[in-house]
């Protein structure tokens, strides 16, 4: 049960609120579990055994450090996909407020019914 | 959507030092985590303390909307604006054209600081936006 | 000054996009201003290019793996100059609507800079950060309108085109898992050493990232966001949507396959996933053509059209010689061209008639019978008729079927060339004749009129339609644009 594959098997849990719930709002959850999950696996994927967080201590005099540091290029690759699930959230829930002040509801299977 | 003297007044107090911390974290991006988003966030989420302790009406009153969305086009325009001094001064876009000073302390790191600054206070101005616009219909629908 | 050209293409619309949000009377000045800097920034790089040389960028001085690149070759610049040339052509057509105010030009502006900033870029990460941002500029131009079905239609498309990119990012992992590095000619270097140690994680990154493009580009089982949101779009956009940004998708899918997956060691790969192209190409052309003969608002059908297109180059992708990637190439170019001058005829047509049934245009063509010519020469070439460009590049890609021994392809291709004849003769047959509806003329809130034959808008069709007809009667000018392309994605194959 490595790290990778608990979050891969995350993934696939989003995926499956994403396909078989009914209501808009649990399906933009599923969709922030999938993200959360793909975070969880760049993560993963930089851990180096035994290293330590990658700042520079104060007091260093510059060069690169001979400890080991886990990789910092999947975090910072992280950062901008965490602003990305925000905005895609964000706007996921300003259409939902919209489709309800105009149909009332919530659930796809009555919207797909509508005209 | 009040709420009790104890909520209001702790939050009234918190407020400066939530700011504070939104402030460090921005400025202090190169050197520990951190950086022009996870700031701007937190200064985000002071805004939405106040909105969410007192009244909504309140919060919208002082730090208003048309000020909040001229300050998310003043963020991105100056950061687009430091890119292009990096190609007036001879660098790339984006490139570093300040004086690297020493490591672990906050001047160095460059153009960093500016960047993160820019960032910080666009993400601010647009979760603040971002939130009065969800909370438009509150009530009504 | 010059060596800076291929980040100013990019940030000329983004930084107008965000100066459009500033002022009320300037916002259309400034957008056509910066998609022409744009394309004069790129006439001064294209000599360059078009004899061999790249030309490369590393953003903020850091070089190497370390550093965001951007490299333009070939096919970005063709791939970028129908995003300009498209993008102006929108922008102009939407000159007369009074209604779209700076927010649409803003989104417009920020997703003709990111497709134009995933062709150039030559870090696979920052291909998925351009993606987002011009899938969240769709989303909110498909919603512009804010009518009951556009709305439902762009949360569908934002669930669908979500998963999809997340998909994208999970391949993006595993290749830098394997790898270390995230630039893509560097990626190149290391996969082939690294598919010997952990193969199945090389084809689950190819597996991941080609399913995650299949949702952007909507072949046949992933496909269903793409009638809902092309036809629920306000023309203009749904003209850039079915003209190029479904094809951005497939540029991201060539980048992928000819530039990671090209190397000896994975010839096996490339042959299976070559039959799979041409397996999906097949389902996708019948599924559309199918679905398009059964449409009765005209717009569905447009899209539904697109989804058969999408199939052809999918076929002429799969096919992979010489032949076939030009046909395929010059089909994309022929696609935008003559998409988007149906979907602005279809703009100017729905909004005269009222109606957007196929029943309600009866009899066009004595209101403007330009506009209804136009509209034929369009289908005309969307059919695969002699004059026009689309019978170019639908040739090419049978002819690429039939010299590689696919015989039974041409056939398909041309079975399903009579049925997207059925569905577009019977519209221009109700368009010539039966009874002139004069609808209802449309009002919309603040009880302002579309100004429906206009100058501008008239115009660009007939440029759409001149360029339809002039690269079909001189098709050396169509293959010679495609031909630096083809070159550049067939050296990269080794045999």
């Amino acid at each position: 049960m490595t790290p990778i594959n608990i979050s891969l098997l995350v993934f696939m849990i989003g995926l499956y609120g994403v396909m078989s719930k009914n209501n808009l709002i649990k399906k933009i959850i599923g969709l922030t579990i999938m993200n959360s999950s793909i975070v969880l696996f760049f993560i993963s994927i930089g851990y180096r055994k035994a290293g330590l967080a990658p700042i520079l201590e104060k007091g260093t005099t510059g060069g690169i450090p001979t400890i080991i540091v886990v990789d910092p290029l999947p975090q910072a690759l992280m950062l901008t996909a965490i602003v990305i699930g925000m905005s895609i959230t964000a706007l996921a829930l300003a259409l939902i407020v919209r489709i309800y002040a105009r149909y009332k509801t919530l659930d796809i299977q009555q919207l797909s019914k509508e005209r | 959507m009040g709420s009790s003297k104890i909520i209001k007044t702790i939050a009234q107090k918190l407020f400066p030092f939530i700011v504070l911390f939104g402030f460090y974290l921005i400025s202090h991006g190169h050197l520990s985590p951190g950086g022009g988003f996870q700031g701007g966030v937190v200064l985000g989420t002071a805004i939405i303390l106040l909105a969410l302790s007192h009244s909504i009406e309140q919060t919208e009153k002082k730090f208003k909307s048309r000020w909040l969305n001229m300050l998310e086009k003043l963020g991105i325009l100056t950061l687009i604006f430091l890119g292009f001094l990096g190609i007036f001064l001879g660098y790339s876009f984006l490139g570093n054209f300040l004086p690297l000073g020493k490591p672990g302390q906050i001047t160095s790191g460059g153009l960093m600081l500016f960047f993160n600054i820019a960032i910080g206070i666009k993400v601010a101005a647009g979760v603040s936006v971002i939130f009065y616009a969800l909370v438009r219909y509150r009530g009504e629908i | 000054m010059a060596i800076h050209i291929p980040i100013l293409i990019i940030i000329s619309p983004l930084l107008s996009a965000f100066l459009v949000l500033l002022t009320r009377k300037y916002k259309i000045i400034l957008a056509t201003t910066s998609i022409i800097i744009s394309i004069l920034f790129i006439s001064t790089l294209s000599s360059r290019i078009l004899s061999g040389d790249k030309v490369t960028y590393h953003l903020g001085g850091w070089r190497g793996p370390l550093g965001i690149s951007l490299v333009v070759d070939e096919l970005s610049l063709f791939f970028s100059l129908i995003v300009l040339g498209l993008g102006l052509l929108v922008i102009i057509y939407s000159i007369p609507e009074r209604r779209y105010g700076r927010t649409y030009y803003f989104l417009l502006l920020i997703s003709l800079s990111s497709m134009i900033g995933i062709s150039y870029t030559a870090d696979i990460f920052n291909m998925y950060v351009f993606y987002e941002l011009l899938s969240l500029a769709v989303y909110l131009l498909i919603a512009y309108n804010k009518k009951g079905m556009a709305l439902r239609a762009s949360f569908n498309y934002l669930i669908m085109g979500g998963v999809g990119l997340s998909f994208f990012l999970l391949g993006i992992g595993f290749l830098y898992a394997i790898t270390g590095t995230l630039d893509i000619y560097h990626i190149a270097e290391r996969l082939p050493v690294a598919f010997d140690s952990s193969t199945r994680m090389v084809i689950m990154s190819l597996v991941l990232i080609a399913t995650g493009m299949g949702i952007k580009i909507a072949v046949f089982p992933l496909h269903s966001w793409l009638p809902d949101a092309h036809s629920m779009a306000p023309s203009p956009i749904s003209a850039l949507l079915s003209g190029i940004t479904v094809e951005i998708g497939i540029y991201c899918l060539i980048r992928v396959i000819y530039s990671l997956f090209s190397t000896e060691t994975f010839s096996t790969i490339i042959s299976s996933s070559h039959t799979i192209l041409i397996v999906l190409g097949v389902v996708t052309l019948l599924f559309g053509a199918g679905m398009a003969l059964a449409q009765t608002d005209l717009k569905r059908l447009l899209a539904y059209s697109t989804i058969n297109q999408i199939g052809i180059i999918f076929i002429g992708l799969g096919i992979g010689t010489e032949l076939g990637l030009t046909g395929a190439l010059f089909h994309v170019l022929n696609h935008a061209i003559m998409k988007g001058a149906l979907f602005f005829c279809a703009g100017i047509m729905i909004a005269k008639a009222g109606t957007r049934d196929v029943q309600g245009l009866s009899g066009f063509n004595r209101q403007q019978p330009s506009i209804v010519f136009a509209f034929t020469i369009a289908s005309l070439g969307m059919i695969g008729i002699p004059p026009t460009n689309g019978f170019v590049s639908k040739w090419l890609i049978c002819l690429a079927a039939v010299e590689a021994g696919y015989t039974v392809l041409a056939v398909i291709i041309l079975m399903a060339s009579a049925i997207t004849a059925a569905y577009y003769f019977r519209v221009i047959q109700v368009l010539f004749s039966g009874p002139s509806k004069q609808g209802p003329v449309l009002i919309h809130e603040g009880g302002q009129m579309i100004h429906e034959g206009n100058f501008f808008r008239t115009w660009t069709i007939y440029i759409l339609v001149a360029g339809c007809l002039l690269l079909g009667i001189v098709p050396a000018l169509g293959i010679s644009m495609v031909k630096p392309a083809v070159s550049l994605l067939l050296s990269h194959v080794i045999p």
